[in-house]
Order: C-alpha cells, then sequence, then structure tokens
C-alpha cells in the first residue's frame, strides 16, 4: 500500500509571504498547532511550520548560518517577558520563520517506508510529494496505525 | 579526588558557574574556563591528573565535532546565501589578522618563523559566543548587525583551514630543524597533509551517507554519526593528516551528497555540551601560570596586533565590497572575542610542538580570558555606533 492511498489530500497551506497575524487567524480555533507546508508557485513545496517555528517570533530572527557556529549559548527566552509589538503580526512573514530543512515523503512510497522515517526522525506527520516536489497531501502517524487496524479487522 | 568524581564536580560546577557569569552578561565559555583556571593545577589544584591528562584526547574529539559541524557552511545554497560583504570582510579579517601578527612575531620580536607562524594562525579566529550574546541582549537589529553575525559565523572556517595550512607548514620546518627551509618540500609535505585530509573526508562521508539508509532509530542515528566522526578523526590522527581538515571535508562532502544531511549535524547536539564544557574547562586547568610572566611581551604584541589585524582587515573587505560606512568603520570591532577554536588550536600546538607549546598556549589562554572580558565592550561601542542597538538593558 502506498502513501498516497491513504493520505490527507486537503491541506491548509501557507506561503512565504503569508503573515504571521494571518497564520495565527487560520488557527484560532485549534487546540493544537499542526505542521503546515508552505508552498509557492505550482505548489511546489519550500518549506515547513511547525509550532516551534512560532517561537522564532519572540526573538529577533538569526541567519541560518548560526546555527552551525559551535559553542553558543542556547537561546533563553521567557515568552511572557517579551516586548511584542502589534506590528510584529504583519511584519513577520512565514518566510523568516519556516523551517527550510525539512523531510518530505514520495507520494509512491510504501507505509512501511513512511513509518520507517517517522521513527528514525521521531516525527509524527510528514508533507507527501510528487516526483516534481509539488505538495500532494500530508501523512501521520495515524493514518497509518488506522490503516494497519483497518487491515487486521479491528475496524 | 578520583577521575569520575572529579569529572561530575567538574560538570555540576561548570553549569553553576555559567549561571552566575550569564547573569552578570557574560557567555558560558568564559566561565568554564574561568572555573578551569581556578580548580587546575595553577591555582586550587582539584583537577584529578587523570582527567588533566586527557586533555589532548577531548580536544582531538571536540575540535574534530565542531570542525565536522563548520563544513556544513559549504553548501552551494549557503554559499548563494552569504553575499559578498560577509565573504569578503571575513576572509580579509582573518587573513589580516593571521598576517600582521605573524610579521609582528617574526620582525618586532624576533621570534622564530614557525613560531610566529602558528600565533598568526590562532589570532585569524573569533569567538562567536560573546559577539552574539551582546547582539541578543541589545535586541540589535539591522544590516551591520546580519553583516556582523555573518561574518563571525564564517569566521571559523576560515581560520580553519588557515591554521590547517600554517601548522602544516610549521609541522615540517620545525621537524627538518632548518634556519631557512626547502620551499619546495614544505610545500609539497603541507600539501599532502591537506589533499589527504579531503581524501579521507569524503571517502567517510560516502560511506556514512551510504551506510545511513540501514538505520531505523534516533539512538542510531546518534551511535553511528558519533561513530563515524570519531572513525574520522582517528585516521587522520593516524595517518599524520589534518583532523580539522578532514572533519571539516567530512561536513562538506557529506551535506553536499546528502540531501536530509541536518539529521547528522542535529543528532551531535544532543551531546556535545558536556563535552565543550569539560574542553574548556580543561582549557583553562593547562594554563601554566608559571610561564605567566615570561610571556609579557609575546601576549601584549598578540593583544594589540590581533585587534589591528581584524580592524583593518574587516575594513579593507567592507570597501572592496562596498559596505556601508558604519561597517567599513565598526565591524572589526566586533570582532575581538576569542575563545573555543582558538583554544583548541593552541592545545594542538601544545601537543605537537613539546618546546614551544606550553608558551602558545599559555598566551592563548591568557589573551582569550582578556579577550572574553573586554570583547563584549568592544561589540557593544560597535553596535552603538553603528546605530542598531534596539533596546538598552536595564
Amino acid at each position: 500500500m502506498q502513501v498516497k492511498e491513504i493520505m490527507s489530500k486537503e491541506v491548509i497551506t501557507v506561503k512565504h509571504s503569508t503573515t504571521l497575524r494571518q497564520l495565527l487567524e487560520i488557527f484560532a480555533k485549534f487546540h493544537m498547532f499542526p505542521l503546515i507546508p508552505v508552498i509557492e508557485e505550482n505548489n511546489r513545496l519550500v518549506g515547513i511550520i511547525s509550532f516551534r517555528n512560532l517561537l522564532n517570533a519572540f526573538r529577533p530572527l538569526e541567519p541560518e548560518v548560526l546555527k552551525t557556529v559551535p559553542f553558543l549559548d542556547e537561546k533563553k527566552e521567557d515568552i511572557f517577558k517579551t516586548d511584542l509589538t502589534e506590528e510584529i503580526g504583519n511584519l513577520v512573514v512565514v518566510e523568516d520563520i519556516m523551517e527550510k530543512n525539512f523531510i518530505s515523503i514520495q507520494e509512491e512510497s510504501s507505509l512501511e517506508e513512511a513509518f520507517s522515517l517517522m521513527e528514525l526522525h521521531l516525527k509524527e506527520e510528514f508533507p507527501v510529494v510528487d516526483k516534481r516536489g509539488r505538495l500532494v497531501g500530508m501523512i501521520g502517524i495515524f493514518d497509518i496505525i488506522r490503516e494497519v487496524f483497518h487491515q487486521k479487522g479491528v475496524i | 579526588m578520583n577521575t569520575i568524581l572529579g569529572l561530575g564536580f567538574i560538570l555540576l560546577a561548570g553549569l553553576f558557574s555559567a549561571r552566575l557569569i550569564n547573569k552578570i552578561r557574560f557567555p558560558s565559555v568564559t566561565a568554564y574556563l574561568i572555573l578551569g583556571i581556578l580548580i587546575g593545577p595553577a591555582l586550587f589544584k582539584l583537577v584529578p591528573k587523570g582527567i588533566l591528562d586527557a586533555s589532548g584526547f577531548i580536544s582531538n574529539i571536540v575540535l574534530g565535532i565542531i570542525a565536522f559541524g563548520i563544513g556544513q557552511n559549504f553548501s552551494r545554497d549557503n554559499f548563494n546565501r552569504i553575499g559578498k560583504p560577509v565573504m569578503w570582510i571575513s576572509i580579509l579579517e582573518a587573513c589580516g589578522a593571521w598576517v600582521l601578527v605573524t610579521l609582528v612575531f617574526l620582525v618586532i620580536l624576533r621570534e622564530p618563523f614557525y613560531l610566529s607562524l602558528l600565533f598568526g594562525a590562532i589570532a585569524s579566529a573569533t569567538a562567536p559566543a560573546a559577539t552574539v550574546m551582546v547582539i541578543r541582549e541589545y535586541r540589535a537589529k539591522g544590516i551591520f548587525t546580519d553583516t556582523l553575525l555573518g561574518v563571525v559565523a564564517i569566521d571559523d572556517a576560515w581560520c580553519l583551514i588557515i591554521f590547517a595550512i600554517s601548522l602544516a607548514i610549521s609541522q615540517t620546518i620545525y621537524s627538518h630543524k632548518l634556519a631557512t627551509f626547502f620551499l619546495i618540500k614544505v610545500f609539497l609535505d603541507s600539501i599532502l597533509s591537506i589533499f589527504g585530509a579531503f581524501i579521507l573526508g569524503g571517502i567517510v562521508a560516502m560511506a556514512l551517507s551510504y551506510l545511513s539508509r540501514y538505520l531505523h532509530t534516533q539512538t542510531e542515528l546518534l551511535i553511528f554519526t558519533l561513530g563515524f566522526v570519531f572513525l574520522n578523526i582517528g585516521v587522520a590522527i593516524w595517518l599524520k593528516l589534518s583532523v580539522l581538515l578532514a572533519n571539516m571535508f567530512l561536513g562538506t562532502v557529506l551535506v553536499n551528497i546528502n540531501k536530509s544531511s541536518f539529521k547528522f549535524f542535529d543528532a551531535l547536539k544532543t551531546v556535545d555540551s558536556p563535552l565543550f564544557l569539560l574542553f574548556f574547562v580543561l582549557a583553562g586547568a593547562n594554563l601554566e601560570i608559571r610561564i605567566l610572566p615570561k610571556i609579557g611581551l609575546i601576549g601584549l604584541g598578540y593583544l594589540i596586533f590581533r585587534i589591528v589585524g581584524k580592524v583593518t582587515g574587516a575594513s579593507l573587505g567592507a570597501r572592496i565590497s562596498n559596505a556601508s560606512k558604519s561597517i567599513k568603520r565598526y565591524l572589526g570591532w566586533g570582532l575581538v572575542p576569542q575563545a573555543g577554536v582558538a583554544l583548541g588550536c593552541a592545545l594542538i600546538a601544545k601537543n605537537d610542538f613539546p618546546e614551544v607549546g606550553s608558551i602558545v598556549f599559555t598566551t592563548i589562554v591568557a589573551t582569550t580570558v582578556v579577550y572574553e572580558l573586554i570583547g563584549p565592550l568592544c561589540t557593544k561601542y560597535a553596535l552603538r555606533k553603528a546605530g542598531e542597538v534596539m533596546l538598552e538593558p536595564h
């Protein structure tokens, strides 16, 4: 069985230029902030946003290259004490805070491969792409578990 | 104190001192260094011999790991993102410090060439921790800040390359004990050590990438990555190749051949902090206080001319790349702090050059402490002059 057979095809997506305010408004009623793919023209997948990336909005953004620098202290941020201003809602855009290093899975991969990848990276969902790198859906660990239960007749 | 008790003590004391020093707005590495000096043979003598003897061992491991991480910078995407000013400024400030310190030591202080070259190479390093801390504290924002961050981030890579070349040359000259040197022999031996490191790093990277398809869990990923990094370090030592370059090349080749290479680098981040703590404490503990009085002039010369080299080099780089006036005038002042990479290189020098190594190392530890103390002040000055301070802390 391939990933494309059980993945979710209806996915909420954002673009590079979506502002922080717009992003938060989409999820105003959600209890948990899901993984959101960032797409550009032709549905090309360019990044992902998770709630962890939201924490970057509390801080002035640092260049990617700083990640490779050794001996740096971790950023300590008390989110309750930062001085955020209203403009941040419009000034910070998805491109500033999204994750560019991410794992995506090909739509024709098997469920076993997807599950294996989830275990290796300790992640619970991945965006699914076609051969051209365009987003076609999302697959989560629950989708796979549910399918296994279904195959065994439990549901 | 037995070795394991000593380790426990060092880790906990390190944690505690880092907390203390963070309160007065200095980075944790400064705390580790000072702790090491305090508890080492120089002062309170609390460090067990077993741990002291492992200094070279620990520093090879730590340097190997950070060189591996630094290798990531050389991906194709990254180079496109870096931009001309950061490239020019970082290369010229590193070379500026290298060349100026080497010349000053050779001509003014009349030290032998191989020793001057070592000091010059170490001078090219900048420690980002103190600079980044100041930038975060002042919520600095703008082009000056971005450029400064870019330069401090990539600077370690240039220093590693400069040091590897200088070390190869110095070792060749030293082992031949020649007053003048046979240029060709020195050149060839150095090239061999560097090229060999490249081949080693490349081969290990390919093996690592290929075999990683069989990994199933995070635990395996961590053990796998660590194992390969140690393997690389060990083979480099065995074949007398540059450990720093071999690991840097391992990182570089890996990031360019494997699409999800970030997982390897991220895996190491989970275990590197206690190693780094130990490294800095041991660096401080290796300070030989009895040598301190002898290095007065050398220390002063290094202290002053490293700054001069960096400030003028940065200024030149800024001019060539048409950077703003603030960057031309003040960026070099953000590059004053020196710590990890410099100490690591100095420790290597200490091991490889038994006679003069201690002088190099003690000078570097002493100057590092000074730089770490005045560094943040210089960075604050530079940021204020560039007008990019957003928040004055109370």
